[in-house]
């Protein structure tokens, strides 16, 4: 099984060089890319320098176009599974067999390093986050017709019938609940793996305060209108 | 010739130059020039065949003339807003795909440069 991290960076160039070595170290086996999203700083003389490729989107498109990008990348390069971890160091690669080992295993499509399944750990959100973050797991339960608990995590694998999915349909921006929300109403496999989430080691939460209004609005309409569009089709075969 | 009707020939024929002379020097597509152009002409038929507004006004059931000016008149600027937010979408969807192949051609670039480096020399 090809496995390829995806590391979409906005200006991360202090903690890559960490989370770099960290996943070389912990994962020796996996293939690594970094997605330079527009970044000012020196992202990508960070990435290069640990050796790892860089894609350099010339503008910054957002988190989900950038990685949406690694999934183009690792379509092309015939990676079988692509796992999205972000630079800031809060996603520990320790858990990475542990993410994997749904896929490797057929039972899903898609797995989740979730904070809140049992056997998870360390992870306190502020009120208003933890409500919107209840708000779209039940949302996303309802709608799936399984549990999902934690639809904001950007810790995830996914496997190449995901990603050929991803191609064309996805939902840009936040790449969360609509994306699982969408996954999963295409026929794929969910499941969620306990993670314990670490404090980011540098640099601030990509939802600031005023995303923090945007967030739930843009994330609770496009659930809605995916609703309103017929379901994907499952790609047929591969899994 | 009333002198409000003299107002809105004069402002609606400088518009009307306007637009076309911008799109003479290619700052403006045919495309949206036509929009602009269809307003403009909306704009002096109203001004000046005002008993057919008036009687369109009675058949639309409305007490004034102007409300029913100001009513399609503001439908019609909505419109045109949806319709450039279409427009604005569909380029923010292709520059995206375009900066995300330039990101793939580029590494893709980048690597056969360094084959070349170490084959070559």
């Amino acid at each position: 099984m090809r496995v390829l991290v995806v590391v979409p960076a906005f200006n991360e160039e202090e903690s890559l060089p960490a989370i770099l070595a960290e996943i070389r170290a912990t994962a020796p086996g996996v293939d690594v890319v970094v997605v330079d999203d527009g970044s000012h700083d020196g992202t990508q003389v960070a990435a290069r320098a640990a050796g790892v490729p860089v894609l350099v989107l010339p503008v910054n498109l957002g988190v989900g176009a950038a990685l949406q990008t690694g999934f183009l990348y690792a379509l092309e390069e015939g990676y079988d599974v692509a796992v999205q971890l972000d630079a800031d160091g809060q996603h520990d690669p320790a858990d990475l067999p542990a993410l994997l080992a749904p896929i490797a295993a057929g039972r899903a499509n898609l797995s989740i390093g979730s904070r809140y399944v049992a056997g998870a750990s360390g992870y306190h959100a502020p009120l208003l986050r933890r409500l919107g973050m209840v708000l779209f797991s039940a949302l996303a339960t309802a709608v799936t017709g399984r549990p999902l608990k934690d639809t904001t995590s950007g810790y995830r694998a996914y496997d190449r019938s995901v990603m050929a999915l991803c191609k064309t349909e996805f939902p840009q921006d936040f790449p969360d609940a609509p994306l699982l929300i969408q996954v999963a109403r295409a026929g794929y496999i969910l499941e969620e793996v306990p993670v314990a989430m670490r404090p980011r080691t540098r640099g601030t939460s990509f939802y600031t305060w005023t995303r923090s209004l945007y967030y739930p609005y843009k994330t609770l309409l496009a659930s809605l209108v995916l609703l309103l569009r017929r379901p994907p089709q499952r790609a047929g075969g591969s899994s | 010739m009333t002198r409000p009707q003299l107002l809105a020939a004069l402002l609606t024929v400088g518009l009307a130059v306007g637009v076309v002379e911008l799109v003479r020097r290619r700052r403006l597509s045919e495309e949206y020039s036509l929009l602009a152009l269809v307003a403009m002409a909306g704009v002096l038929v109203v001004a000046f065949w005002t008993s057919g507004v008036t009687t369109f006004t009675h058949w639309f059931g409305a007490l004034y003339e102007t409300s029913v000016i100001f009513f399609f008149g503001l439908v019609f600027v909505m419109v045109a807003l949806v319709y450039y937010a279409v427009k604005l979408t569909r380029l923010t969807q292709e520059v995206r795909r375009l900066a995300q192949e330039s990101a793939l051609l580029r590494l893709k670039l980048e690597r056969a440069e360094r084959r070349d480096g170490e084959g070559g020399r």
